[in-house]
C-alpha cells in the first residue's frame, strides 16, 4: 500500500465510513449526501472521500493499482466523474407480447471547477447517453467561509425527499421531482451539525421553457444522526393554470446489516382538471448488506392516484441484488412486478433486467 | 446469511405484502370513476382522441401531467393537442413535437422509437415502450395531418347539422376588383389550420393574354380543376393563414402584386374543419382584376 493510499484511506476509516450514490449507503454509514458527492444535496460526481469510498469500502475486492489512486481530480482545480448503466431488460405486461433489449439506460459526465478552493465551484452534470447530449445541471456554488452555508444558482436537481436511484418509484413520480427534471433557480442551504436544510425557487417547469410569472418553492429539513435520520419537505409550484403542492415526510434507520429507508409523500395538484384529487404514494425500501461488496434490496412501493376514488390503488415490488466485485463496477440483477386495476395492463408490468454499472 | 437479517427481510416482507393494489371496481380503463355513457376507450385508432385515450391518458400522464410537467409537456386531455402541434420540442427546439403530415421530423414519434439524435431518454421512461404497432397508428395519425379529433367529439352532436361550407368571400365571385391584395374566405366553422398546404389551396391565373408576367410558372404536379376550353392557366405562388382570433376564415396572400387578368382560387373538397368535415366538392372561386 502506498503511502497516498493510505494517507486517503485514514478519513474512510476513522469517520466510521461514508455515503455514496444511493441514499441507503448515507443511512447505512450515518453521514450526509455532500460528503461523498460534490452537490451538498447528493448525486453526480462524487468527491475525493466519495471515490476513496468506493474503492475501499463499497467493492468486495480492490483491484491494486499501485500508487495511481482515482480521486477524482485530473487537474490542479478540475475534477470529473461519470456514471455508465448498460441494461439488459426483460418486460411482460399482459395482453402484449413480452420484450427484451439492451438498451445504455444512462451515460453522465460530471466536470466541476474549484474557481476559488473550498469557497466557489462552477459543476456541470451532462447526460451522454441514450440519444443526444442532454445538460442536466449547470450551476455555481459560493460555499460561506466554515460551510455551513451556501447558495446555489442555475439548472439544478430540487431538494425533495431521497434523491433515489430508480427515477421511475412512485414518489419521484408524483412529485415529478427527480434526476430528469432539473429546474433553473436558486437555492440555499444550511448545514449545522446533525442539521440540513435547503429551500429554493425555481421557475416550476421542470426543464421546459418559463411560462408564466409563477414560480416554485421547495423547501427541506433533515436531522442526520448515525444510527437514524428524519426529514420533511414542501414543494409548491404556483402555475398559471392552477398550482401544485407536495409534501413529504422522510426517515433511515440503520439495524445492524439492514438499512431501512422510508417516505410518504402527498400531492395536491390543481394545475390540471383531470386530477381531482390528492395522490399518495409510499417507499419503504430495506437494504441487507450481506457482505462488503454484496447488497439485497426489497423495494415496496404503494400509490394511490386520487385518494377521493376507491379500488384504484397500485403497489410495485422490487427485489435487486448488488454487487460490487471490484472498485467502480457494479452488477445488478432484478426483478420488479407491479400491481394494480385490472383493466390497465400497463399496471401490471413484470420486469428482469441485469445492468452492469460503471461509474467514478 | 446473519442471523439478524432475518426478522427485519421477513418483517420487510410482510409490510410488503400487505398493501394491496385496488380492485378497479367502478373504474374505466384509466382508473376514472365510470360514468354515464362512459368507461369503454374502444380500440386503438389512428385519430387524436383514440391516441389521447389509449397512449397518451393511460401511460404518458402518468408524469406528463400537472405543473412541473418533465419539459413542461402536459399530455392529459386537455393540454396535449395544444402541447404538441405544431410546438417546439422543448429538448432540440428545432424539432416540433408533431409536424403535421411528416412522422419522421416529429420529436414524439422519434422519443417513442428511440431513434439517434434525440436527447434524454426514450420514452416512456423506464419503459415498457410501446409496440411498433402502436407507434404505427400515431405516426398514421400524424401522416395524416394529425387533426384534433377530440374537438370533433366534444362538438359532435352541436355541429353534427352543420354541414362545412363556404360562407362568403372577399372578393366575390365572378367580380371585377382594380387590386386584391389579399383574398378572404369565410367557412361555417373553424378551418382545420393543419389544412393549410398547396395540394389543398390553389391560385390561378387564367387569362392567355398575361403570359409575359414575372410570376413563376406552375410547380404543382396536382392535378388542377378542369380548365376551361382555350384558357391557359398558371399557377401564382400564395401564403395560406387563419387569421389570428377567427378560425372560420381563410387568408390567402399572393406574393406578388396581382396583375390585370382573370383568377380562378379553388380550395379541394377535402379541405376539412375541426370536426373533420370536408366540404365534399372543390370550391372555385373566380374573379377579376383590372387596372384602374
Amino acid at each position: 500500500m502506498t503511502r497516498l493510499l493510505r494517507f486517503l484511506w485514514v478519513p474512510v476509516f476513522f469517520s466510521a465510513l461514508c455515503a455514496h450514490a444511493e441514499p441507503y449507503l448515507a443511512v447505512q454509514m450515518g453521514l450526509k449526501c455532500g460528503q461523498c458527492h460534490v452537490n451538498p444535496t447528493g448525486g453526480g460526481e462524487r468527491t475525493a472521500f466519495g471515490n476513496i469510498f468506493a474503492q475501499t469500502q463499497l467493492a468486495a475486492t480492490r483491484l491494486d493499482t499501485g500508487s495511481d489512486v482515482w480521486t477524482g481530480q485530473v487537474m490542479k482545480f478540475l475534477s470529473i466523474g461519470g456514471d455508465v448503466r448498460f441494461d439488459a431488460t426483460y418486460s411482460q405486461v399482459p395482453h402484449a407480447s413480452s420484450t427484451d433489449d439492451f438498451e445504455v439506460q444512462q451515460g453522465r459526465v460530471y466536470a466541476s471547477a474549484n474557481v476559488i478552493p473550498e469557497r466557489f465551484y462552477v459543476y456541470v452534470d451532462e447526460q451522454v447517453a441514450p440519444g443526444g447530449a442532454l445538460n442536466r445541471e449547470a450551476y455555481g456554488v459560493y460555499w460561506s467561509a466554515n460551510h455551513d452555508w451556501y447558495i446555489k444558482a442555475g439548472q439544478m436537481y430540487l431538494p425533495f425527499g431521497f434523491r433515489l436511484q430508480d427515477q421511475s418509484a412512485f414518489v419521484q413520480q408524483i412529485s415529478g421531482i427527480n434526476m430528469t427534471t432539473p429546474d433553473q433557480g436558486l437555492e440555499f442551504g444550511f448545514e449545522h451539525g446533525n442539521w440540513d436544510a435547503q429551500v429554493a425557487a425555481s421557475n416550476g417547469t421542470a426543464g421546459g421553457p418559463e411560462t408564466d410569472h409563477g414560480k416554485q418553492y421547495s423547501a427541506q429539513l433533515q436531522y442526520v444522526m448515525s444510527r437514524w435520520r428524519f426529514g420533511v419537505a414542501g414543494n409548491f409550484n404556483d402555475a398559471s393554470a392552477g398550482s401544485k403542492s407536495a409534501s413529504g415526510l422522510f426517515a433511515g434507520l440503520r439495524t445492524g446489516p439492514i438499512s431501512w429507508l422510508g417516505e410518504v409523500d402527498v400531492v395536491d395538484d390543481r394545475s390540471t382538471p383531470t386530477l381531482s384529487g390528492r395522490q399518495l404514494a409510499t417507499l419503504l425500501e430495506a437494504n441487507w448488506r450481506i457482505a462488503q461488496g454484496h447488497n439485497l434490496k426489497l423495494t415496496d412501493e404503494y400509490l394511490d392516484p386520487n385518494r377521493s376514488v376507491a379500488n384504484d390503488a397500485e403497489t410495485r415490488y422490487s427485489l435487486v441484488y448488488e454487487m460490487t466485485p471490484i472498485q467502480y463496477v457494479q452488477i445488478r440483477a432484478g426483478f420488479r412486478w407491479s400491481d394494480g386495476i385490472p383493466q390497465d395492463p400497463a399496471e401490471h408490468l413484470k420486469t428482469g433486467f441485469v445492468e452492469l454499472h460503471g461509474f467514478f | 446469511m446473519s442471523p439478524r437479517g432475518f426478522p427485519f427481510v421477513a418483517g420487510s416482507l410482510a409490510l410488503a405484502l400487505s398493501a394491496c393494489a385496488g380492485n378497479g371496481m367502478g373504474l374505466d380503463a384509466n382508473g376514472n370513476p365510470i360514468t354515464a355513457g362512459g368507461g369503454s376507450t374502444g380500440p386503438l385508432t389512428a385519430d387524436f382522441k383514440s391516441i389521447q385515450d389509449n397512449v397518451f391518458t393511460p401511460i404518458c400522464t402518468k408524469c406528463h401531467i400537472g405543473a412541473g410537467a418533465p419539459e413542461g409537456l402536459q399530455l392529459d386531455q386537455t393540454h396535449s393537442y395544444a402541447m404538441l402541434v405544431g410546438v417546439p420540442s422543448a429538448e432540440q427546439p428545432n424539432v416540433l413535437r408533431v409536424a403535421a403530415g411528416d412522422p419522421d421530423s416529429s420529436y414524439i414519434v422519434l422519443k417513442l422509437q428511440g431513434s439517434a439524435g434525440i436527447s434524454g431518454a426514450r420514452m416512456p421512461f423506464g419503459g415498457p415502450y410501446l409496440p411498433q404497432s402502436t407507434i404505427d397508428v400515431i405516426r398514421q395519425w400524424i401522416s395524416a395531418g394529425a387533426a384534433n379529433s377530440t374537438s370533433a367529439t366534444n362538438a359532435a352532436t352541436a355541429k353534427a347539422a352543420q354541414r362545412f361550407t363556404v360562407t362568403a368571400s372577399s372578393p366575390d365571385p365572378d367580380s371585377i376588383a382594380t387590386t386584391v391584395p389579399n383574398i378572404v374566405v369565410a367557412f361555417s366553422s373553424d378551418v382545420d389550420p393543419n389544412l393549410l398546404n398547396a395540394t389543398m389551396v390553389s391560385l390561378e391565373k387564367l387569362d392567355a393574354s398575361n403570359m409575359d408576367s414575372t410570376e413563376p410558372m406552375p410547380m404543382s404536379p396536382m392535378p388542377m380543376s378542369p380548365v376551361p376550353a382555350g384558357a391557359a392557366s398558371r399557377s401564382v405562388a400564395i401564403t395560406l393563414a387563419v387569421p389570428h382570433g377567427d378560425g372560420t376564415a381563410l387568408l390567402i396572400t399572393p406574393r406578388t402584386l396581382l396583375s390585370s387578368g382573370t383568377y380562378r382560387l379553388t380550395i379541394r373538397g377535402n379541405f376539412a374543419d375541426m370536426n373533420a368535415q370536408a366540404l365534399g366538392a372543390d370550391y372555385v372561386l373566380k374573379f377579376t382584376v383590372e387596372a384602374p
